[in-house]
Formats: C-alpha cells, sequence, structure tokens
C-alpha cells in the first residue's frame, strides 16, 4: 500500500526513479546480506526518523518502511559504498513522499530567502564578552531543551544539523541524502545552527541564565 | 576588526568546525583562535552546540520494531 503511494506521490529526488524501476520482489538472493549488513543501523535511523516525524509511532513506521525499500532495491546499492548514508537517503525520500505535509514548505523556503542579517546576530564581531557565559548556559541545557529547540527547526534545516552533527556526514554525504546542492546544505546547516543557538538563548533567558545573547525573531 | 583575522574566522568557522576547510586554512584558523579569545570562545560555542545535539538524538529503535522488521524482511524473501 505505501509503496503504491509512493508510486503516485510527486517526485522528489532521483532516487525516486530508480526505486521505482528497481524490482519490486523477488531480490531474494541479496537477502541474508541485506539483514546483516543494514539492521545494525535501525538505531540511527530511528533517531532520525524521531527528528522527521516527531513521534515514536510515526518513527517506528518510517523506519519499517524504510527498510522494506531498501530491502527492495538493494541489488541497487553498490557494495563498498556507504550503506548508512544509502540508508538515510531512501528514510527522507520516504518520508517526504508518504509524510511530509505541504503547508510546511512555504516557512521553509522562506527562511532559506532570508538575509543572514535577518537571522539575528549571534555572530557579532563587536561583541567581546559574553560568550563563555553563552557556552556555560548551553553545557547546562537539558537535552529535552534541544530536542524541543531541533524540533522547532523547518525540517530541511533540522535534517542539515542533525546529518552534520549527529552523524558527522560530510557536505557532499548530505548532499546526496538529500537531493540539494551542497551550497544549499551549507546555508542550511549555518542557518540552522544559527536558528538553534538563538532558540536556546531564549530558552536560556527566560530561565533565568545570562547567556550575553538577546532573543531573535522567529 | 576587519583586518585582524575575526572576520574571516567566522566565515570559516562553521566549514572548519565540520571538517570541511582543507588542512592549510584549519592552520590559519588555529593561528588566530590562539590569538583571539573571542573567536575561541566562538567556536567553543560552535563545538558545545554540537555535543548537545548529538547527546540530545541518541533514541534507540524499540526492541518490538526490530524485531516486526526482521519479520517483515523474512517474509519478504
Amino acid at each position: 500500500m505505501a509503496l503504491s503511494a509512493l508510486r503516485e506521490a510527486p517526485q522528489a529526488g532521483s532516487l525516486d526513479s530508480w526505486l521505482m524501476t528497481s524490482s519490486q520482489s523477488g531480490d531474494s538472493e541479496s537477502s541474508p546480506d541485506f539483514a546483516a549488513q543494514a539492521l545494525p543501523f535501525a538505531d540511527q535511523l530511528y533517531a532520525a526518523a524521531m527528528r522527521l516525524a516527531k513521534n515514536p509511532s510515526d518513527a517506528a513506521d518510517l523506519v519499517q518502511e524504510t527498510y522494506l525499500k531498501a530491502f527492495q532495491a538493494f541489488r541497487q546499492f553498490e557494495q563498498g559504498t556507504n550503506l548508512k548514508a544509502w540508508l538515510y537517503r531512501i528514510l527522507t525520500n520516504t518520508y517526504i513522499n508518504l509524510y511530509r505535509k505541504r503547508s510546511k514548505e512555504g516557512f521553509q523556503s522562506a527562511i532559506d530567502e532570508l538575509e543572514d542579517w535577518q537571522l539575528g546576530e549571534s555572530e557579532s564581531l563587536t561583541r567581546t564578552s559574553g560568550r563563555s557565559a553563552e557556552a556555560e548556559a548551553l553545557d547546562r541545557m537539558p537535552s529535552r531543551v534541544v530536542k524541543d529547540a531541533l524540533n522547532d527547526l523547518p525540517e530541511d534545516f533540522r535534517m542539515v544539523v542533525y546529518f552534520a552533527d549527529v552523524e558527522g556526514f560530510s557536505y557532499q554525504e548530505i548532499a546526496d541524502i538529500m537531493g540539494t546542492p551542497t551550497g544549499t546544505v551549507m546555508s542550511r546547516l549555518y542557518r540552522g545552527r544559527k536558528l538553534l543557538r538563538a532558540f536556546l538563548s531564549e530558552y536560556a533567558a527566560k530561565e533565568g541564565y545570562d547567556t550575553g545573547e538577546k532573543e531573535v525573531g522567529r | 576588526m576587519a583586518d585582524c583575522g575575526c572576520e574571516e574566522t567566522r566565515n570559516k568557522l562553521e566549514d572548519y568546525l565540520h571538517g570541511e576547510l582543507p588542512q592549510g586554512a584549519c592552520g590559519d584558523l588555529e593561528d588566530h583562535f590562539q590569538a583571539c579569545p573571542p573567536c575561541c570562545d566562538e567556536r567553543d560555542v560552535g563545538n558545545l552546540l554540537t555535543e548537545k545535539v548529538k547527546s540530545a538524538c541518541c533514541e534507540t529503535a524499540p526492541e518490538e520494531l526490530k524485531l516486526s522488521i526482521r519479520k517483515t524482511l523474512e517474509s519478504s524473501s
């Protein structure tokens, strides 16, 4: 059912075309290998799915669906290349096709089009003190707050930050996973981290830590 | 301000933190950090942000999910 949904959905990347042309059944000769190679990434894929779907039940569905698609397309995977990145690419595409709400995209591209100065001045060169205070506040920030702040980022920004900071993927790998140019990856990473920092500073200010930062408009 | 290297450092900082700068450029930034506490702080905040994001995103997949994936794969093969 989900596969037919994929077929009918608007296509977002080149992955889809080969997913669709790939054989949908009977790859039995590759199956033992697939489970052995791919299942160790279940925890990481689930953590990424939680960033995308934001709740455990949708995240579990997304991971399940990702494994099924990856299994069916496994013959297309080039052994010796990065399997984890390949799985993430399928996860991302599956999410886009099955879950992403159209309404979010307006906000996203609006942020892409903002000028840097409109995102606030956390990088001010004139400020010479207060960084250590920010570092201290950041250090004490509970994980729950960081998670909420991440969730508040527009999806593509959130995922670029996730792929770069949690998985340590290169700009090029992230570009391949997300089907965007590396320039877009870079700009979303800078902006995503800047926004995240601003959200966390806002939280810290509310909680009464002094970070030396001023609130940045959302 | 512009001639002390801060501006260039800030411009390259994210690439530096994410291992995307060539070796030579890293050296230039590191020299600058030695001499410039505010840029040093900026680097530390950047690194800390990465650490916080990393430690906030460490969910593990529920066992029943892993089991159900195995079952799906077995029944599909």
